[in-house]
């Protein structure tokens, strides 16, 4: 790892159960885990759900690099952890020392246009049962890219998420993802279960979102 | 090593789409265009790759398919790096990458503004009320001491906030429990929620008298009634086959009939169920029963089609057939899935009648 002794001025400890930033709150910060683990959160519906649990030499929150914009999760200290804090003006001067750090925050922000385009791709979906579609096209895009070269179960696949992480993705309301769910379920396209959502035949949805995006 | 390679006019470094994007380029002499399709306006765009400047950088660090063309304008010298070769090249130079994270942050920065732009249209919630109900959340399960941290951020931030009042006293309440409980302990604490009328300003929202419990639900039609909830869980037993759990599930929701939206549903849904576990005689009562109590039910040609149906199942053709032109009569929609289903099975029907 690189040598960050220079920069113990930015460090800063938090207490297991300590939150680093709330969710929706302004951040100019972000942040690079020393040590401990850093649970990444977020309230959907009435749960709260850890979408990531993070450790050394991981970075987070580097998307207060875009002014003004809200927290969009919370950053909780799992156990006691050891961070260095870095805004927009302290930031160059660690990345001109440290191009290991510089490079693992551009794969970030690679990864991060590529998500937020395929999100702005969903969203430009006018019909509501597309929009729904292509969020489970996105989702297994993802899990395609994460479990490159394994076996894939024909046409079906499995995703772990409910009606309101689908609200979430596609930018609706939660009783109307539930309609189109049912609706996609009574035309055997969908297994639904509490904790998972079953697409029969991904090329199908495909097909159908494809018929819906204007050329 | 990096690799030097000569293209010629019209040729293409790589394609729109190409999913083995594992190689970055530098023009060394020559002409190379990209284009590409703007995802905002559907526009082909165009851009002009400069003499020493990096291409298809990052389709190759984010591992996914390329997203525009690579085209060579007039005959061109280029160095190609595999990943990590570039990695190496720019840890060397790091003012490089400091120069693509400026990039790449105002190409972040713009399709967030396009985002946001999106969403405005349909169902953001505000950072501050957002920030609230986070808040909210943490103390109502008893999650103490990041309920203070939340509220507190709050009052720092909207100190005249239309929620300060109640994210105040919540900042007490979280406060006390902590001394008096400890983190996670006690009884559920009362939430404080906003002065009536100050979230209901969305169209709509206004109209239902708003339960305390719900004043926290901003927007209009955002929140699962229990009874949608519950509808869904029928629904999901019944996409996983499993029709005697669904059919008393649907039951339920019929008998409590709490909303009537719900309560058409889950009848139309009782039938199907019954008709899954083979139960004609009891399918078409039900359905029967049905055309009786809704004749103007959305989902009358199905329900038709689950009477003809049934009927066929149990080798009355011919009042099967009944059902079945029936719903091609009223149907005007030819494209239709039921008006193609009946079509279907009067077919077959006339076909096992007359071979």
């Amino acid at each position: 790892m690189a040598d960050l002794s220079a920069f113990t001025r930015f460090a800063r400890t938090y207490q297991a159960g300590e939150i680093i930033f709330s969710e929706y709150e302004p951040g100019d910060s972000f942040y690079l885990i020393q040590s401990g683990k850093v649970r990444i959160a977020k309230i959907v519906g009435d749960i709260e759900k850890t979408i990531d649990v993070l450790q050394p030499p991981e970075i987070f929150g580097e998307m207060a690099i875009l002014e003004g914009t809200p927290r969009s999760a919370t950053a909780v200290a799992v156990d006691t952890v050891r961070v260095l804090e870095f805004n927009r003006a302290n930031f160059e001067v660690l990345m001109m020392g440290n191009p290991q750090i510089a490079l693992r925050l551009l794969k970030l922000f690679t990864k991060r246009i590529y998500d937020q385009k395929r999100r702005f791709m969903i969203l430009t979906l006018e019909d509501p049962q597309a929009r729904v579609a292509d969020v489970f096209l996105m989702l297994d895009e993802t899990q395609a890219a994460a479990t490159a070269g394994a076996e894939q179960d024909g046409e079906k696949r499995e995703f772990k998420v409910t009606i309101e992480d689908v609200a979430h993705w596609g930018g609706m309301g939660a009783s109307e993802v539930q309609t189109i769910l049912g609706h996609f379920a009574n035309q055997r396209r969908v297994e639904l279960y509490p904790d998972r959502v079953v697409v029969r035949n991904i090329s199908d949805f495909s097909r159908f979102v494809n018929s819906r995006r204007k050329k | 090593m990096p690799k030097a390679a000569n293209y010629r006019a019209n040729s293409v470094i790589y394609f729109q789409g190409d999913v083995i994007s594992d190689k970055i380029y530098i023009l060394q002499s020559g002409q190379v265009v990209v284009n590409y399709t703007d995802i905002e306006t559907g526009k082909d765009l165009r851009e002009v790759i400069q003499t020493g400047e990096f291409f298809g950088v990052k389709s190759a660090l984010g591992k996914y398919p390329r997203e525009e063309n690579a085209v060579v304008v007039s005959d061109a010298q280029v160095l190609i790096f595999t990943v990590p070769e570039f990695e190496q090249f720019v840890s060397a130079n790091t003012r490089i990458i400091l120069k693509m994270l400026r990039v790449f942050s105002n190409q972040l920065r713009r399709i967030h503004k396009q985002i946001e732009n999106l969403m405005e249209k349909s169902e953001a919630l505000s950072p501050e009320i957002g920030l609230f109900r986070t808040g909210e959340y943490y103390l109502k399960n008893r999650m103490y001491s990041q309920a203070k941290y939340v509220f507190s951020r709050y009052l720092t931030y909207y100190p005249a906030g239309k929620l300060a009042d109640a994210a105040s006293k919540n900042l007490e309440t979280s406060e006390s429990c902590m001394v008096k409980f400890g983190d996670g302990k006690g009884p559920s604490p009362s939430v404080a929620g906003p002065p009536a009328g100050t979230l209901s300003a969305h169209p709509g929202a206004g109209a239902a008298p708003a339960k305390p419990a719900d004043t926290l639900r901003p927007q209009a039609g955002q929140a699962l009634s229990d009874t949608a909830k519950e509808y869904y869980n029928a629904v999901s037993l019944f996409s996983q086959e499993k029709y005697k759990e669904a059919l008393g599930e649907f039951k339920r929701i019929v008998e409590a009939n709490q909303d009537p939206e719900y309560v058409v549903k889950a009848a139309f849904d009782m039938g199907r169920s019954v008709f899954m576990l083979g139960q004609f005689d009891a399918a078409i009562a039900h359905f029967t029963r049905m055309v009786q109590t809704y004749p103007k039910h959305p989902d009358l040609a199905d329900i038709l089609y689950y009477l003809g149906q049934s009927y066929a199942k149990k080798g009355d053709v011919e009042r099967a057939k009944g059902f079945f032109r029936k719903i091609l009569t009223m149907e005007k929609d030819e494209d239709n899935s039921t008006f193609l289903r009946a079509k279907k099975a009067l077919r077959g029907l006339e076909e096992a009648q007359n071979g």
